[in-house]
């Protein structure tokens, strides 16, 4: 009875072709937008993931601002602005957390400007960074050319950039030992960073592909020692237990902080922890948004499912005449709202592979489309078909056999 | 035990004082294996007759028999399962459905059977060899004359060896050559021993009835048998103008009713008929003018 109901509902669907590519119309948007969101969103969380793996887990991060970040709920949020306002941290607060035992090393990292020179070309897409030596250890990204600067020569005005700038500037020449100027000042290029694969959203701050690093005593000469410190990067003794480590830098925080908590000190995972929220919340409430072309598309295969009942309404009279009960004729117009549901469900899915490859090859974009995703669709699809086609079911199942039959 | 037993079945359209009879206790027996025609006025309630026959309506009173089955009172899916299971249907239009093709069409009953569509295919192309429309199988009913889709709507009426075949006019729609093909493959149907209930306008094909039913009215006004190959006699007789209707028989009317259907009962009964009242009073007077 169901293959025959299944074969029939394809065969009606087929004799009004328009009609039934028009009503999916919908569902496969819906579906194909639902889909590509989920993908990019899930994309994004595993370049993002990707990360911590990339960074070492022995590291503290300190940042200025008060981040809420509720045990595992989830409830987590990022404070955006923090990284454009004025920071709190201060060099007091370096200082003061280089004299604690529990700290290998203590790596602060100073926004000096945004804008660097370098002959007669001007960058204003860079971050000038102060920083020390020891931000070799915790930087995910290798230095390919050159070195790092060293305590050493932390006086000299020596820089490390970044690969997109070196290959704006200099193209395919290597840099190392040419100058660059920040703020009036020229500093000699030690170094080169590798590329970062953490791609165009790296909110957790560890892609340094446009970013030039410069000592830290220059930073803070140059800004007249009113450094704005994005983030203190605290590398503990022992890497295995971190929480000594955080208590400590708590602590010493508090104290000169005068006992303001306008700080947060996360574990890299926290802070990747939050990142990927954010990009949770982002996804969903987008889906959100696309998930009500769904329910529009629903309704449009209600609104043609009741106008087919009505159309065919002798010939539900026949059905019932030569012997259909009431639930066949139910289940025939339900395999037909579901044919268009699922239908209409599929073509989306393969509408959103094409926007996937298309987003694959022609942009930074890395979205993966995962099965249970694909599932999901498919399973919405199917229940918005059974959903819709309810009401316009029952209405041809009850229609009085010989009304129908005089086919009004 | 009759085949078809009707103990004064009546059929009430409507309520209060736009009430229609449209059967006036009908007592009918129609034994198993009969060719049966039934003849009258439009409006006399040959085709309520033949719908609560066909189990697509129901009586308002008295008890329908079939096969030694009360059927009037079961619920509409029972009612299917004995419609679908006992009773063939051939409409005046042929009544095929247009998007299957004729072996579908023809094999539809089976498959609300839930027989396996292997089959059902091969019953119904049987059936089709036996109307002699086998090489139309795959044709869609629009590319048929209209003789070869009665013959198909016949087989779709036989494919469940049904107890009895109802035919509402069945050659109305065709012209006298392919009347004669269809009315001779009724004849041929009754001859393998089938119960076939033939209504008609047309006294001529009283010749192929065993036993005539003359109603007028909503009433069976004549009963005749007469022999196969000879025209009815009431046939001839029979008038199909329309007949005018004076504001006395609308008198007449509404005192029979008043008569026949005792105050309290008939208020109850029509109250659940709300609103199919106009419709149905105008109905039967302009059906008299309509066909």
């Amino acid at each position: 009875m169901w293959s025959g109901n299944v074969k029939a509902a394809v065969n009606s669907l087929r004799t009004s072709k328009w009609r039934s590519l028009l009503t999916m119309l919908g569902i496969i948007i819906g579906v194909s937008s639902v889909v590509t969101i989920v993908s990019l969103g899930q994309g994004l969380k595993n370049q993002i993931l990707g990360q911590i793996n990339q960074l070492g887990s022995d590291v503290v991060t300190v940042r200025s601002g008060k981040i809420v970040n509720e045990d595992n709920g989830g409830g987590s949020s990022l404070n955006f602005l923090g990284l454009f306002s004025a920071s709190t941290l201060s060099d007091a607060d370096v200082t003061a957390l280089k004299e604690l035992p529990s700290a290998k090393a203590v790596v602060p990292m100073a926004f000096v400007t945004n804008s660097a020179k370098s002959g007669n070309s001007q960058l204003d897409n860079v971050f000038v960074i102060g920083t020390s030596p020891e931000m070799s250890q915790v930087l995910n990204q290798k230095v390919k050319y050159g070195e790092f600067f060293t305590q050493d020569s932390e006086d000299t005005n020596f820089a490390v950039i970044g690969p997109n700038i070196a290959h704006k500037i200099y193209g395919e020449l290597n840099p190392v030992g040419q100058s660059i100027e920040v703020l009036g000042e020229s500093f000699v290029i030690r170094g080169i960073l590798s590329q970062s694969s953490g791609g165009l959203f790296s909110i957790a701050q560890t892609d340094f592909n446009s970013a030039v690093f410069i000592p830290f005593s220059h930073a803070k000469r140059l800004t007249d020692n009113r450094l704005n410190i994005l983030q203190i990067v605290v590398r503990g003794q022992n890497p295995d237990n971190l929480d000594p480590t955080i208590e400590e830098v708590k602590k010493t925080l508090l104290s000169t902080h005068k006992g303001q908590e306008n700080f947060s000190v996360l574990k890299q995972y926290e802070l990747l922890s939050i990142a990927s929220g954010v990009v949770n919340t982002i996804t969903g409430f987008i889906s959100g948004i696309a998930a009500i072309s769904l329910l529009v598309g629903g309704i449009g295969i209600m609104n043609i499912m009741l106008v087919s009942v009505s159309e065919r309404t002798r010939e539900i009279g026949i059905r019932k005449a030569l012997g259909a009960t009431n639930r066949q004729i139910l289940s025939q117009f339900l395999v037909e709202g579901m044919a268009l549901s699922i239908g209409g469900g599929l073509i989306g899915i393969i509408a959103s592979a094409v926007i996937y490859f298309g987003l694959r090859i022609y942009t930074d974009l890395q979205p993966v489309i995962t099965l249970p995703v694909v599932a999901l669709a498919v399973l919405v699809s199917v229940s918005l078909g059974i959903i819709f086609s309810v009401a316009p079911a029952l209405k041809a199942a009850r229609k009085d056999p010989i009304q129908a039959l005089r086919g009004d | 035990m009759a085949l078809i037993e009707l103990q004064e079945v009546s059929k009430l359209y409507g309520f209060g004082d736009a009430t229609t009879l449209a059967l006036d206790e009908v007592t009918l027996s129609i034994e198993k294996g009969q060719f049966v025609a039934v003849m009258g006025p439009s409006g006399s309630g040959k085709t309520t007759l033949m719908n609560i026959l066909g189990l697509l309506d129901r009586p308002t009173h008295g008890p329908y028999v079939l096969d030694g089955r009360h059927v009037s009172r079961l619920r509409s899916n029972q009612q299917a399962k004995v419609r679908r299971d006992r009773i063939g249907f051939v409409f005046q239009s042929y009544n095929l459905l247009t998007r299957l093709n004729v072996l579908e069409n023809v094999a539809l009953p089976l498959a609300y059977r839930g027989m396996t569509p292997v089959r059902r295919q091969k019953q119904a192309s049987d059936m089709l060899e036996r109307v002699g429309l086998r090489e139309r199988e795959y044709f869609f009913p629009r590319h048929l004359s209209g003789g070869q889709a009665q013959r198909a709507a016949i087989a779709r009426a036989l494919i469940n060896k049904p107890s009895i075949i109802i035919a509402d006019e069945p050659t109305g729609n065709l012209d006298s050559t392919d009347s004669k093909v269809v009315m001779e493959l009724f004849a041929d149907i009754h001859r393998q021993g089938n119960t076939i209930l033939l209504v008609t306008h047309n006294p001529e094909l009283t010749r192929y009835a065993e036993r005539v039913l003359y109603m007028h009215d909503g009433m069976i006004v004549g009963d005749e048998t007469t022999a196969i190959g000879n025209m009815a006699r009431g046939a001839r007789k029979t008038y199909f103008e329309r007949r005018k209707v004076s504001d006395d028989d609308i008198v007449a009317g509404v005192s029979a009713l008043m008569r026949d259907v005792p105050g309290k009962e008939l208020a109850a009964k029509s109250d659940s008929e709300k609103g199919r009242s106009k419709k149905s009073t105008s109905k039967r007077r302009t059906r008299k003018v309509k066909r």
